[in-house]
């Protein structure tokens, strides 16, 4: 999921590459030569989903306490040497907390992510190669499942398989699977009619093969990017549904659930337990579409050959 | 490489250009670099005086129509020049933006290659001719409308006052090309820059345009530097000629002298490399001579009806085996048509009847809309025929193939070349990839004897091992055609057909293909049916040749012949439209205009008829492939 392999050399060369002696005299102003803006957004965005991913997997070792360890001594305190983000409502200690409820944000949206898109890849590959009435009839299941609110869908799937993290991954996985199926989709349908793929059939390979060996791997980057993208979404997302108890359960750490768990404290002026994690959510999904545009940008600017 | 510019001045209007006034365009030195430090241009010089055709010649990356857009300071961004630009004694690289746009707007008007894409969709063709006149000039809204009128009168198009409220998807591609020249000539500019203006078009509807074009040119007295790949176009439109190479001038002077006696080697490849309809002297070849292959060549250039029924009578090939040779590819009265939802249907192919002996070429041509791809994608398996009959030694090839031996089997009969070789390779796939998946599919070979054929093919193909690495993107367009060469030959098909496989390609890199095409058949004993709209191309491949027009084949010979003598008027009409030096005709420019004005009230409807049905034809195919998946 981490997108450093393979940056473009010429995308990575082309940028500098203008910082070259003035063309004209009308252009006299020049910045001092400097990284371009994109390369420093991305590599700030890369290092907040590396260190989010770090976190997450040492989490145990990192977080100074035991997340779920009270500590009725020091209820709402303030960020100091021993909580630097202060604690919580219970006395929970919030920096720990957020490192081990990075773990349900990755989880849960990379869960998704993987669904929805093989899914959606899956329908959207039907749909665009045979066309025909399978493409309609599809076509119309996609608008239905747009027309639900993902909401609805998450409240249905908790009705059916419970509280927790399964029953918001299934619901996120349906409601962004049409998403990439659209994409997916046009994709296809536009490649079908490409001239490669007569050449193909002309030399006898059969239909499947050409759409799953060739046409498929031609259009995986661009709805792999797009994909990318949705993962900053769907974080926000499930993060939604924690904070109105949809989602993970307490007393598990989820962003979500913390925020919504420090609703009693806002009251009192402890606002730190409650901004902390929303904070989170915000940096990372911001994070998260820094990158998946970078990407679409990158895959987008090179597949027509 | 850097060889001094022959120059080849008439002494005579070398003195004139140089004593008298100053030239109208005068480039010197012209040098231009991209940001990253690239050279582009190597020091151009060119001149072009008022009421002179100057023809601006090279091969793509050559650089002419970067020169030719420094005229009007169109420049890549961020590009350095040094030299100078001056037309009408104004330099336009020192031009600031109010006077470059002065320049712009009197100074020269500018045609370019592809008129769609050069017209706002969404807005009337008055719209178009009258808002430089409207917000530039602050002409009325009366006015400008009259002026727009003339100026559509004077393109010839035929009703002008209707046109002004039409929109651009209403014209066919000729006649969107008038629209862009009425709407260069509205400034009334004193010098037009015209960039490959009639390479989107047919050959009968660029002869129109270049009728056009000389006429505006003589009347209004304005220099025209034409930019052009094709040496037979300049050579009858020119006075002048700049050849151009790798960014620098490698030959200039008189047409005539040029062309007909070029001094730099590259003019000379050039030259050599161009296939011409010359050669096929007229009295030298009557169309009763048999050609190569006497069975088919024997038969008269036919109508349709006497073609139907010649095509019906050898229709069950396969028994006559003993009598005489059974044909290698026979199509025997093939119609297709395309249903469309709520329109009329279009009739792409129409009762066409095709044979080719074993190891025969046959050509066929016609312009966009024929129904020569139609037939050849029929060929191939791609497109079922609605009636009629097709046989590939023998063999019933008229369906698509269904299933996976019926593929093979079809696929081993006929392969086919596609036009454009940077859309026909599959980007993600290497040239030797591409080939070995060829291999494996049709002989179930290991992968160490794969790697073998692979690279025995590529050498075939003038391609080496280091080729075999390489993706479409880090390829020449000439490399690109060669793998799909290759790659139709790895099958080894009885049949080869070739849809227009040289038509994207440089006048060289083309002669190169020719040749490939030219020993594989010597070699292989390959059976080719070469689709193209090029007659020259044609006469250098193809002994025998078909014309198809609106899906009908009208004529049918051996292809000197057919070329010496044609019988059909469209047949005429297409070879009288290829362009020809001026000195082969007695009077150059009066010919071309000739043809253009002759065929302009009917030829002109004709062009737009024909490119509408192009059209519907690709949407039908289309839509058709979309229900049958």
């Amino acid at each position: 999921m981490i997108p450093t392999s393979s940056p473009r050399a010429p995308g990575a060369s082309r940028a500098p590459g203008r910082v070259g002696p003035p063309p004209t005299l009308a252009v006299t102003v020049r910045r001092a030569p400097r990284l371009p803006r994109t390369t420093v957004s991305l590599a700030i965005a890369l290092g907040v989903v590396a260190a989010m991913t770090l976190a997450a997997i040492f989490a145990p070792f990192l977080a100074p306490y035991d997340p779920d360890a009270v500590d009725f001594a020091a209820v709402n305190a303030g960020p100091s040497a021993a909580h630097w983000l202060g604690t919580d409502g219970l006395g929970r200690d919030t920096l720990s907390r957020l490192i081990f409820g990075a773990r349900t944000a990755l989880l849960g949206p990379l869960l998704v992510v993987v669904a929805s898109t093989a899914l959606g890849i899956l329908l959207g590959l039907v749909a665009g190669w045979r066309g025909g009435w399978i493409d309609a009839v599809l076509g119309r299941v996609f608008d239905v499942l747009f027309a639900f609110p993902s909401l609805l869908i998450a409240i249905m799937a908790v009705a059916l398989f419970g509280k927790g993290l399964v029953a918001p991954v299934i619901a996120m996985s349906i409601s962004y699977a049409p998403f990439v199926a659209r994409l997916t989709r046009s994709l296809v349908a536009a490649e079908r009619n490409r001239p490669y793929v007569a050449a193909y059939r002309v030399q006898g390979f059969g239909g499947a093969w050409i759409a799953l060996r060739r046409v498929l791997p031609n259009i995986t980057p661009i709805v792999g990017a797009q994909s990318t993208l949705n993962f900053g979404y769907v974080l926000a997302e499930l993060a939604g549904l924690s904070f109105l108890g949809l989602g993970v359960q307490p007393p598990t750490a989820d962003w979500g659930a913390m925020i919504n768990e420090a609703q009693a404290g806002l009251i009192g002026g402890h606002f730190l337990p409650a901004i902390v994690p929303a904070v989170a959510v915000v940096v990372v999904v911001v994070a998260v579409n820094i990158i998946g545009e970078e990407l679409s940008d990158r895959i987008g600017g090179e597949t027509p050959a | 490489m850097t060889p001094a510019t022959i120059d080849r001045h008439d002494p005579a209007e070398a003195g004139v250009t140089a004593s008298t006034v100053p030239a109208l365009l005068d480039i010197r030195d012209l040098t231009l670099d991209l940001a990253d430090g690239t050279r582009l241009l190597h020091g151009i010089s060119l001149s072009v005086a008022t009421g002179e055709t100057v023809g601006l010649v090279g091969e793509s990356g050559s650089g002419k129509s970067l020169t030719a857009r420094t005229v009007l300071g169109l420049l890549p961004e961020g590009a350095a020049t040094t030299g100078t630009v001056r037309l009408a004694g104004a330099d336009v690289l020192a031009a600031g933006g109010a006077q470059l746009r002065q320049l712009r707007r009197r100074g020269a008007g500018m045609i370019f290659q592809d008129p769609r894409a050069g017209i706002n969709p969404m807005r009337t063709i008055g719209d178009h001719l009258t808002e430089a006149l409207r917000l530039a000039e602050g002409w009325s809204a009366d006015a400008a409308r009259a002026r727009a009128i003339e100026l559509l009168e004077a393109v010839r198009l035929p009703r002008p006052e209707d046109h002004l409220r039409q929109y651009p998807h209403e014209f066919s591609g000729g006649m969107l090309q008038r629209v862009m020249i009425a709407g260069a000539l509205t400034t009334s500019p004193r010098l037009l820059v015209c960039d490959e203006p009639t390479t989107a078009l047919d050959v009968t509807t660029q002869a129109e345009i270049i009728g056009v074009l000389t006429e505006q040119r003589a009347s209004r007295g304005m220099g025209m530097l034409f930019i052009t790949h094709d040496l037979n176009l300049a050579a009858s439109l020119c006075d002048r000629v700049y050849v151009m190479s790798g960014g620098q001038v490698v030959e200039q002077g008189r047409a005539h002298d040029v062309l007909r006696d070029p001094q730099a080697d590259y003019t000379r490849r050039l030259v050599a490399a161009t296939p011409t309809l010359a050669g096929a002297a007229p009295g030298d070849v009557s169309h009763s001579v048999g050609g190569p292959a006497g069975h088919a060549g024997a038969r008269h250039p036919l109508d349709v009806v006497s073609a139907r029924a010649s095509g019906a009578a050898p229709g069950d090939g396969g028994v006559d085996a003993g009598g005489r040779a059974v044909p290698m590819l026979q199509a025997t009265a093939v119609s297709k048509t395309y249903l469309r939802r709520g329109k009329e249907p279009v009739r792409a192919v129409i009762d066409a009847s095709v044979e080719v002996p074993r190891g025969g070429a046959l050509g066929v041509v016609g312009e966009s809309g024929s129904g020569k791809s139609t037939l050849a994608r029929m060929i191939v398996g791609l497109e079922g025929a609605d009636t009629g009959d097709i046989r590939i030694d023998g063999r019933e090839r008229t369906s698509v193939p269904r299933g996976r031996v019926e593929r093979i089997a079809h696929a081993r009969s006929v392969q086919m070349v596609f036009q454009d070789p940077y859309l026909s390779l599959d980007p993600r796939i290497t040239a030797g990839r591409a080939i070995e998946d060829a291999l494996r599919l049709h002989a179930r070979v290991g992968s160490g004897e794969a790697r073998t054929r692979v690279l025995s093919l590529l050498e075939q193909v003038g391609l080496g091992e280091k080729h075999a690495a390489a993706r479409p993107r880090t390829l020449s367009g000439g490399q690109r055609q060669r793998v799909a060469i290759a790659r139709a030959l790895a099958i080894e098909p009885d049949v080869l057909v070739m849809d227009e496989a040289t038509s994207a390609l440089d006048v060289s890199v083309q002669a190169q293909v020719l040749d490939l095409v030219d020993r594989i058949r010597r070699e292989r004993g390959l059976t080719v049916l070469f689709i193209s709209h090029d007659l020259a191309v044609v006469r250098r491949v193809c002994e025998q040749t078909v014309v198809m027009r609106r899906g009908e084949i009208v004529e049918r010979g051996d292809t000197a012949a057919l070329l010496a003598a044609p019988q059909h008027d469209y047949t005429r009409l297409l070879i009288d439209s290829v362009p020809k030096p001026g000195w082969d005709a007695a009077a150059a420019g009066a010919e071309v205009e000739a043809a253009g004005a002759g065929a302009d009230g009917d030829g002109m409807v004709d062009g737009a008829d024909l490119e509408s049905e192009e059209s519907a034809v690709e949407e039908a195919r289309i839509e058709a492939s979309g229900q049958a998946r």
